[in-house]
């Protein structure tokens, strides 16, 4: 229970970051708190206490105690994304700066109507 | 055949794409042309073979449901068809068009765009549409900004944040689907979904907060009303052939990703009027939008907003012809569209504007272009000889044939959009062949644009006066949506 | 086969002519007439014949052209005006630019109204009611300037009309699982009064908007103005008709005569609103034209008046009243496209077609001005005239019909027209010429070639309207009427036959007294110019030209009834939409924060909305 709250606890700060912040880096920063929450969410998902790995690495394992592999794959597919994001997102940050001088997205609103 | 291929090529070429650039700059960009040729002709090939039966291939020889699945059919192989050939014509057309800027990186993006959006709409898997999805966006990210001027780079990272967090909710929704019911597989999710809920009158809430959370990720790809915000900007700073691909496929992905939800998966069709209303909203802002535009990016990128609310309208109509009617208004949409940002990307580079008033008289300077133009706004008004018509004439016909008031009161309304659409165009076209020239030289649109042009408008019209054939495939695609345990049955055996 | 025959070339023609004006203006010239000419000599042909062809399978509908008496008229009209205009348009637009264009919007537009008439199911009535459509669009903005926004009027309209129609033919197929005309004409009486009667207003603003019945009329004045002269005759002769060949097609095929009059919403008859309507149209307009002072202007606005009448006449419900609308319609097409055609002839040679600084050109331009003065006489409607049959029986119908009221309305209508009419021949041909146009030469030959013929048609139908009784009175009959007793001279009747003969004797005997009058009177005399009308002081001699402000007292009078507020309501409507377009794009404020928000936001309305409100 405590890892779900703890999840969606950063998923919110997340958001409320993207809601709120209006320095670029910050809303980065909200975006993977964003992605780490969703993480770790996933892996709650399949976590059982005091489970073992998914292996059958000596014999008489019980299958009942042992963690879902699925959320693990999932959660490394979705670390690559988030990875990917955030690079992209740092790049970018870099390109708008030289070109506005100013991270401040509430300031940068040259595209609008 | 095996329709890995369709997923497969795509992507092997778009990261040969570097290797070939070390041999020959030139060699780069006939590589994405010929990708998507091969995959629009093994589509177009596939296709009798699907309408018989679909196709399911297994990822790696997991038996289902463990494994990562492909389910190519109807519905998989209109759009994986779409797909390819708008991607083969535009990079077609990208040949002489991309000149600045680093040619490898936008032509091998280009490629991982259109991979994404294929394996989104082939693949059997949530998880997998996901990754997809993600493909498609962040290749679209990079390449909103591949201009890397002021307003691109601008638009880019609006679009990345609100991609970032559409993207979060598709994977909390994921997770919680999985989280309810142990299995990513959407035929075994969907058959799971039934035998639990399937006598439920309402939607129990917590099948609801995924479904909300899965309709919002893709609804902001899909550009749904509030969450739309991202699209005018990111269509209108990008290259002309990206908002070509990104008006005409990548937002009918997440139609397609959410369509595949709440048709297939949830089975949801109590929620099809409110999602109706919501197409219809969307209609009504993209196109009250657009008709005050003077940006004519802008303008082309408000107006994929509307269509795409009326896609979305005609779908939630629910019924097989209205289905029907909404695939084929994404089939028109996306050649039209394609058309119509193509035709304005050379009237742009020429003109060194994005102004409405700037294309005074250029319809006789660029009479190519500016044809291209009419055709593909007449199009989308839905004049009769072109295929928008053939659209909305369905539309119109099975709203009216649902026999509800609300659908009825709701056709009134699309009708009267369809005049504010009609406004906006037409003035465009009368700017361009109807006003005085400002007196510039001018040169016209080189040889492989005007082919392209050509391409789509035989399309257009085409489709327009001989629409039955077509009519036929997308009726299987409307028949795929409709009967959930054939899907089940023809996936888990 | 013939029908599909005709209209390949209709429409085959169009775009070959476009191709060979990319060779040589010339060859496109000569083969734009040969082709309309050929359509001309192949619908004369296919007179009286009845042939039914699919054609084609647009989705799984079948898509049918027929001929029959209606269609043919109308065929027969269509293409003769076409080819006049052509003839016309040879002098007229020689030089100007983006002549492949014209011509091949021209033959277009007429490849598509031909195919209008000849449709023989709702379907590709529809498409090509849509062809003709865009293609007049942008046939109108071809001249640029004032056009462009008079264009856009049109089409704005005409799209709105158009998806009005859509809807009634889609609610009739979902009705009657069929398109075909025919089959929807014999089973309708099945279906409930409602249903004809949403039927009936769904496609009356789809036909209303192309024929300009007065609330729908906003786009004429301003198209038929700023289109190209020879263009606009076709605008006016013939593709405003359309709409009536609409009604015609809804009130008599499709409806039928005993529905027709049986419509009626809270007791009052739909018909009879309609023939109001048609009132207003002609009384309004008529007045408005009166006071242009740009001469298409004023035959536009009379156009409007036109078809008042043959809403009217078509709209009563007797035999003779539909026979006096489709005789008007008949002579409207063959006068009005004579007047445009005059005037098109004046603004060539005088490069003008502002009433004010026009006059005394009768000498210059002799045949234009007789051809002018022929069509005047033939739009008020002296005897002799063919103008004269049709507005007779309109008369005669709603006398019988004892409609007295619209009766009225219509006389005055007629002094109206008596002013205008006037008005456009004294400015132009009468009084003093301008000292600019001292040079003015004939019109050429190309233009005075359809002039003379329209002239020679008028009079002809005129003095022998049986000619095209005969073929009105088959119409009628195939339609759902009683027969008229027709013969050369006009129609035999119990209750007052019209006899050209009769009439032209007390014409004659008339003119006698007149002339007699005249010799037993006093010898005019001639009075030099710059006599002493000035007291002495000499004034230059255009100051003679005391022909601006006609009717300036009853202008005064009438004025406040005659501001166009039905276009003004339009207008206002379309400057509604322009600043919501301002206020809902401030919903995409640029900033990201707001639009995350939104998302957010909406996620949160989704879960309120189901736990909250316990939707779906």
């Amino acid at each position: 229970m405590v890892y779900y709250i703890g999840a969606f606890g950063l998923i919110i700060i997340g958001l409320y970051v993207l809601m709120v912040k209006r320095n670029l880096i910050k809303m980065i920063i909200g975006i993977s708190l964003i992605n780490t929450g969703l993480n770790l969410f996933l892996i709650s998902v399949g976590f059982i206490k005091l489970g073992t790995a998914p292996i059958f690495s000596k014999p008489g394992l019980n299958p009942k105690i042992m963690v879902d592999p699925l959320p693990q794959a999932m959660v490394l597919t979705a670390i690559v994304i988030s990875v990917a994001t955030l690079a992209m997102a740092l790049a970018l940050a870099i390109r708008l700066y030289e070109h506005h001088g100013t991270l401040d997205m509430g300031k940068i609103k040259d595209q609008k109507w | 055949m095996n329709p890995v291929y369709l997923i497969i090529i795509p992507l092997l070429s778009a990261f040969s794409i570097p290797l070939f650039g070390l041999i020959s700059k030139k060699l780069v960009k006939f590589i994405p042309p010929l990708a998507m040729l091969f995959n629009a002709v093994y589509a177009i090939l596939l296709i009798p073979q699907i309408l018989k039966k679909p196709i399911v291939v297994l990822m790696g020889g997991y038996s289902l449901p463990f494994g990562i699945n492909l389910f190519v059919g109807p519905l998989g192989i209109i759009f994986t068809g779409v797909i390819a050939i708008i991607g083969f014509i535009v990079s077609f057309y990208a040949i002489n068009y991309i000149k600045e800027g680093d040619k490898e990186k936008y032509h091998m993006l280009y490629l991982l765009l259109l991979t994404g959006a294929t394996g989104a709409v082939l693949t059997g898997d949530i998880f997998n549409l996901f990754v997809f999805c993600e493909i498609l966006c962040i290749s679209s990210f990079a390449l909103v900004a591949d201009l890397g001027d002021k307003r691109s780079i601008e638009s880019s990272v609006k679009y990345l944040i609100q991609g970032s967090v559409g993207s979060g909710f598709m994977l909390l929704g994921i997770g919680l689907l999985y989280g309810q019911f142990g299995t990513l597989n959407m035929a075994h999710l969907a058959q799971i979904i039934t035998e639990k809920y399937g006598a439920a009158q309402s939607i129990p809430i917590d099948l609801f907060i995924p479904f909300v959370f899965v309709i919002i990720g893709f609804g902001i790809e899909g550009s749904i009303f509030p969450l739309n915000a991202w699209l005018p900007d990111a269509h209108s700073s990008a290259p002309s052939t990206i908002s070509a691909v990104l008006s005409g496929l990548a937002i009918e992905i997440g139609l397609y990703a959410i369509i595949r939800f709440v048709f297939t998966i949830f089975g949801i069709t109590s929620i099809l009027p409110a999602l109706a209303i919501l197409g219809l909203i969307t209609l009504v802002i993209g196109e009250i939008t657009a008709f005050a535009q003077a940006n004519i990016k802008r303008m082309l990128a408000y107006s994929s907003i509307g269509q795409l609310g009326l896609i979305f309208f005609a779908i939630s109509i629910g019924t097989s012809e209205a289905i029907t009617g909404g695939l084929f208004q994404f089939l028109t949409h996306a050649f039209s569209k394609a058309l119509l940002f193509l035709s304005v990307g050379y009237m742009i580079y020429r003109t060194k504007s994005m102004e409405i008033s700037s294309f005074k008289g250029i319809g006789k300077k660029m009479p190519f272009a500016s044809l291209a133009f009419l055709i593909g706004s007449f199009s989308l008004v839905g004049l009769p000889l072109f295929m928008g018509f053939s659209s909305k004439f369905i539309i119109v016909k099975s709203a009216i044939l649902k026999n509800s008031t609300l659908f009825n009161i709701l056709i009134m309304v699309v009708l009267l959009c369809t005049i504010i659409e009609g406004a906006y165009f037409f003035k465009v076209i009368q700017t361009i062949y109807f006003k005085k020239s400002n007196n510039i030289e001018i040169k016209k649109a080189p040889a492989t644009a005007v082919i392209a042009f050509f391409i789509l408008i035989i399309i257009i019209i085409g489709l327009g006066i001989y629409p039955n054939e077509v009519f036929k495939i997308l009726q299987c695609g409307a028949t795929e949506l409709l009967d959930k345990s054939q899907y089940i049955r023809s996936v888990l055996g | 086969m013939i029908i599909n025959i005709l209209l390949i070339i209709a429409f085959g023609g169009a775009f070959l002519v476009y191709l060979a004006g990319k060779i040589s203006g010339k060859l496109r010239n000569i083969l734009s007439i040969i082709i309309s000419l050929v359509i001309l000599t192949l619908i004369v042909m296919l007179q009286g014949k009845e042939i039914e062809v699919n054609y084609f399978h647009f989705f799984n509908f079948p898509l049918m052209f027929r001929i029959n008496v209606l269609s043919w008229f109308f065929a027969l009209l269509i293409s003769f005006l076409t080819t006049l205009s052509l003839i016309f348009s040879l002098n007229y637009m020689k030089g100007k630019e983006n002549l492949d264009f014209y011509y091949l919007m021209l033959l277009l537009v007429n490849a598509s109204m031909l195919a209008i008439v000849l449709s023989g199911d709702l379907l590709s009535f529809y498409i090509f009611w849509e062809t003709m459509s865009w293609s007049t669009f942008l046939l109108i903005s071809y001249n640029k300037g004032k056009a462009i926004n008079a264009a856009l009027k049109y089409i704005i309209m005409s799209i709105a009309g158009s998806l009005a129609m859509l809807l009634a033919i889609i609610l009739i197929y979902i009705k009657f699982q069929s398109f075909d005309i025919l089959f929807i004409s014999t089973h309708i009486n099945m279906s409930s009064q409602n249903f004809a009667i949403l039927i009936f207003l769904l496609l009356s603003i789809g036909f209303g908007v192309k024929s300009a019945i007065v609330p729908l009329h906003a786009w004429l004045p301003d198209a038929h103005a700023e289109a190209p002269s020879p263009f606009s005759a076709i605008l006016s002769g013939i593709l405003i008709k359309m709409g009536i060949y609409g009604f015609l097609l809804l009130f008599y095929v499709i409806l039928g005569l005993k529905i027709l009059l049986s419509l009626n919403i809270w007791g009052i008859k739909l018909n009879y609103i309609f023939a109001l309507l048609g009132a207003i149209s002609v009384l309004v307009p008529s007045m408005i034209a009166i006071f242009q002072t740009d001469a298409k202007r004023v035959l536009a606005w009379s156009s409007i008046g036109q078809i008042g009448y043959i809403a009217i006449g078509i709209t009563i419900g007797s035999s003779i009243g539909t026979a006096g609308g489709l005789f008007h319609l008949f002579s409207h097409t063959i006068f009005k496209a004579l007047l445009f055609f005059s005037i098109a002839a004046v603004e060539y040679r005088t490069g003008t077609r502002d009433l004010n600084k026009l006059g005394g050109l009768m000498k210059k331009m002799p045949i234009v001005f007789i051809g002018c003065l022929i069509s005047v006489l033939g739009l008020i409607g002296i005897p002799l005239t063919n103008g004269f049959v049709s507005k007779w029986l309109i008369y005669k119908a709603l006398f019988l019909n004892q409609n007295y009221f619209l009766l009225f309305i219509a006389l005055i209508s007629t002094w109206a027209a008596i002013l205008y009419g006037f008005k456009i021949l004294h400015h132009i041909f009468l009084g003093q010429l301008s000292q600019e146009h001292i040079k003015v030469k004939k019109a050429p030959l190309g233009m005075q070639i359809p002039i003379m013929i329209l002239s020679f048609l008028v009079l002809l139908f005129g003095i022998f309207p049986g000619l095209a009784l005969k073929t009105i009175n088959k119409l009628i009959v195939n339609i759902g009427f009683k027969s008229l007793s027709v013969n050369l001279f006009g129609i035999v009747s119990e209750t007052g036959p019209l006899n050209i003969i009769n009439i032209f004797a007390g014409l004659m005997a008339i003119l006698l007294l007149i002339i007699i009058v005249f010799k037993l009177g006093k010898k005019k005399t001639n009075i030099k110019q710059d006599d002493n009308y000035a007291a002495g002081s000499y004034i230059p001699i255009d100051k003679y030209h005391f022909t601006s402000n006609f009717y300036a007292p009853l202008f005064g009078i009438i004025k406040p009834l005659l501001i166009d507020h039905i276009d003004n309501f339009y207008l206002w409507v379309a400057n509604r939409i322009r600043s919501l377009s301002d206020k809902v794009r401030k919903i995409y404020c640029g900033n990201v924060n707001v639009y995350v928000i939104y998302i957010i936001g909406f996620a949160a309305l989704l879960i309120i909305l189901k736990i909250g409100l316990k939707l779906w």
